[in-house]
């Protein structure tokens, strides 16, 4: 499942966890399950737009940030090498 | 007292299963060592008392947070006679994930299926006897909220208690690792351990620092000494045991768990064909565009423009009765009437233009189109060769430039991140819109949506441009590579929408009533002196700045020094530009002053060059900031500050001396 879901994410042009989960018979939730657990292995990076070490609470430009709800995935070195292999 | 164990998935309705098995008979504490919380209960079954431990809420029983560990720790040692594992029914993959580890472990596991009502209700149709032969374990439905199922689960507990059985899950990790569990059990066999022998060796292969650390504090094993044949792969045998456990799932669920039918085409993929279609993409995204500025002003202008401006116009009038009433100097009276109550006044006039503008945003966001629009324009970047990214980071510098360029720091590599911080002050952020506004009122008010359309989509291909040199120039290298997720499309909500939209008017609000105040204090100051001479006038020292600067745009057609201090102004903070603009050139009392001073001293020609420097000029004092916070070089500040002037400059010339050459002036 989670070479699977690698894979996927390498051929696809943009990810819906919907689809996939659809792709590979499963549900949404065992894709975000599985998405964390690569992201945690250091196989992909998971980026939730703004991130930044500041405190929001006091920043003036909070109620600004993170505006946009997009997400985006990295396939890492880590990922690429074993994509490298199984493919 | 025999003790049974309550496991689960948060939100698996463990903490209902623990109050509806124990009612008020619980006491809550802490485990020892650490800050979770510790429930324990009491029931009497067939006049026999039994402890209930309700443990942590985990997906899994790894030990990356100390719910696992507390968890884990309690059943490996032998604690619970029984382990009562609570699985949501509606969500019955992602649950078995944990029922699977409690079963490696060798625990005695009775499955809870909880919200069996509800699975029904989602027409998910679950085969227990299946399931619970493939599992190995009794599986009794529940309905915890309802108290359903309560009884018969406590006595499958307390019959497999009684029960002296094995009922570890054999699950084959494959054969090589197979292979690899029973060496290292080898291994184990000859020291007196805490925990499971197979348990071990899969933690140990998993690289559990836990296990790991334990193994080598107390029995002197490390990882490599106990690899043989894997040592090669090791880096990639946790994925490869996660793997097998996932399609160790499947496979039960494919024969026991029957899903609705949810492979025919969603809404959002049926819109997302359209939507993100290859040639259809961009025109779709460009006429979006086109009419939430349309809407703009036919609802912002049309509906609610000038009752911002009556009510300054009141305000006004009645702090200036109220000085004159206290017999205060002229110089005061001029202070708050022209200068403060005229100059953020002139600013508030646009906020109903504002407030639409982002209304209209708001609900484009809410829908999850504005991911679409990054996924589009990835599409374009990447063409360009430059990072998709960059656009997500360009989108919220349509708010404000500031968390724009902070929201650079996302990318990975320098040459990413600094083309990003280039470009983002192009975008033409909110406290710009009144500024356009103004000379949209003057001179085009029946075209003002084209107008400010044309303004946003300019300053989005200037900074593709100048992407695209910065990249072949400055910033040569290979841009990273990632893939966006796309949210299904969703009906905006009227509190997100308005919550949007007053995150940002009160951000303009604020900024009104303290940036706006402090910039307009000072260069009303300026205006006065020296004293003597008539405020507002050339030979103020704010006039002098403006005719020393003035001669630099005269090609733009616009080389006056009240126009010269308006942008000098807009560096302090673009907000600052309209109130300033309304200062000089109409000590003005209410915006209408402005636009007909704004007339006679613009043609149509130099107004539209005029709104091309305010897009493309420096960024503001706080955009410069953040600039100098996120390079962390001051080379690179005053390069941004100067080649964005340089830019405007010539493209305001640009737009100046084609549309005289055509005859447009």
């Amino acid at each position: 499942m989670l070479k699977e879901v690698l894979k996927v994410i390498k051929d696809s042009k943009y990810i819906s966890k919907a689809n996939i989960a659809k792709e590979l018979n499963t549900t949404e939730d065992v894709i975000e399950q599985v998405f964390s657990e690569l992201n945690r292995m250091g196989y992909i990076k998971e980026d939730k737009t703004i991130n930044c070490n500041m405190k929001c609470d006091g920043c003036s430009f909070s109620s600004l940030c993170n505006k946009v709800p997009i997400n985006t995935i990295i396939i890492t070195e880590k990922g690429k090498k074993l994509l490298g292999k199984s493919l | 007292m025999n003790t049974i164990a309550l496991v689960g998935n948060p939100n698996s309705g463990k903490t209902t299963l623990f109050n509806a098995l124990t009612g008020s008979n619980q006491r809550v504490g802490n485990w020892p060592g650490v800050t979770v919380e510790k429930k324990e209960g009491s029931i009497k079954f067939k006049d026999k008392q039994y402890t209930i431990i309700d443990l942590p809420g985990a997906y899994s029983l790894g030990s990356f947070s100390e719910d696992e560990v507390v968890a884990r720790d309690f059943i490996l040692k032998g604690n619970p006679d029984v382990v009562i594992n609570v699985v949501d029914a509606t969500n019955i993959e992602r649950n078995l994930y944990l029922t699977i580890q409690l079963l490696e472990m060798g625990a005695k596991v009775v499955v809870a299926l909880n919200m069996i009502d509800e699975a029904k209700a989602k027409k998910i149709e679950i085969d227990i006897n299946t399931l619970s032969q493939k599992l190995g374990v009794p599986i009794v439905p529940t309905i915890a909220s309802k108290r359903k199922g309560i009884e018969e689960l406590v006595s499958k507990a307390i019959e497999l208690m009684e029960k002296d059985v094995d009922y570890k899950a054999h699950i084959s990790y494959g054969e090589s690792i197979d292979k690899e569990i029973e060496n290292i059990k080898k291994v184990l066999s000859s020291f007196d351990l805490d925990y499971p022998a197979d348990w071990i060796a899969v933690k140990v292969l998993e690289g559990d620092p836990y296990v790991l650390s334990k193994l080598e504090k107390d029995y002197n094993l490390s990882k490599s000494t106990l690899l043989k044949d894997l040592a090669e792969k090791e880096e990639d045998l946790e994925l490869e045991v996660i793997d097998k456990r996932y399609e160790y799932i499947n496979n039960i669920t494919r024969e026991a768990v029957k899903l609705p039918d949810e492979h025919i085409e969603t809404l959002s993929d049926k819109i997302d064909k359209v939507i993100t279609h290859k040639f259809l993409a961009l025109p779709i995204f460009g006429l979006i565009m086109f009419i939430v500025f349309q809407l703009t002003f036919a609802i912002g202008e049309d509906f609610l423009g000038g009752y911002i401006g009556g009510l300054i116009e009141i305000l006004g009038s009645g702090i200036e009765n109220i000085l004159i009433s206290f017999n205060a100097p002229d110089w005061l009276i001029s202070f708050f009437t022209e200068g403060i109550v005229g100059g953020i006044g002139t600013v508030l006039e646009f906020v109903p233009l504002i407030v639409v503008l982002y209304m209209l945003m708001g609900i484009l966001e809410d829908s999850g189109y504005m991911a679409r629009a990054a996924y589009i324009m990835d599409n374009i970047m990447r063409a360009l060769g430059l990072h998709g990214k960059s656009f997500i980071s360009m989108i919220i510098g349509f708010g404000c430039n500031v968390p724009g360029v902070m929201s650079t720091r996302t990318l990975e590599n320098k040459k990413d991140r600094m083309i990003s911080i280039l470009i983002n002050p192009f975008m033409s952020c909110g406290a710009r819109i009144q500024i356009y506004l103004v000379f949209i009122s003057a001179f085009f008010p029946d075209s003002g949506g084209l107008v400010l359309f044309s303004l946003y989509f300019l300053g989005i291909l200037v900074a593709l441009i100048m992407a695209k040199i910065f990249s072949k120039t400055l910033f040569k290298g290979e841009s990273s590579y990632f893939i966006m997720e796309l949210p299904p499309y969703r009906m905006p909500t009227i509190r997100n929408v308005l919550r949007n939209m007053w995150d940002n008017v009160s951000e303009f609000l604020v900024r009104a009533g303290t940036v706006i105040f402090f910039v307009v204090s000072i260069l009303w100051v300026l205006a006065m002196l020296p004293v003597g001479v008539e405020a507002y006038s050339q030979e103020s020292i704010l006039g002098k700045i403006g005719t020393l600067i003035a001669p630099i745009f005269v090609p733009a057609g616009y080389g006056t020094w009240q126009a010269a201090v308006g942008l000098f102004s807009g560096i302090a903070a673009k907000e600052a530009v309209v109130a300033i603009l309304g200062m000089v050139y109409a000590g003005v009392e209410e915006g209408s002053a402005l636009v007909n001073a704004i007339q006679s001293a613009f043609t149509p020609l130099s107004a539209v060059s005029f709104m091309v420097m305010t897009l493309l000029y420096t960024p503001c004092a706080a955009t410069l900031g953040a600039i100098k916070k996120e390079t962390g070089s001051l080379k690179w500040t005053a390069f941004s500050a100067l080649y964005s002037f340089a830019i405007a400059w010539l493209v305001s010339v640009l737009v100046y001396q084609v549309g005289s050459a055509i005859g447009l002036g």
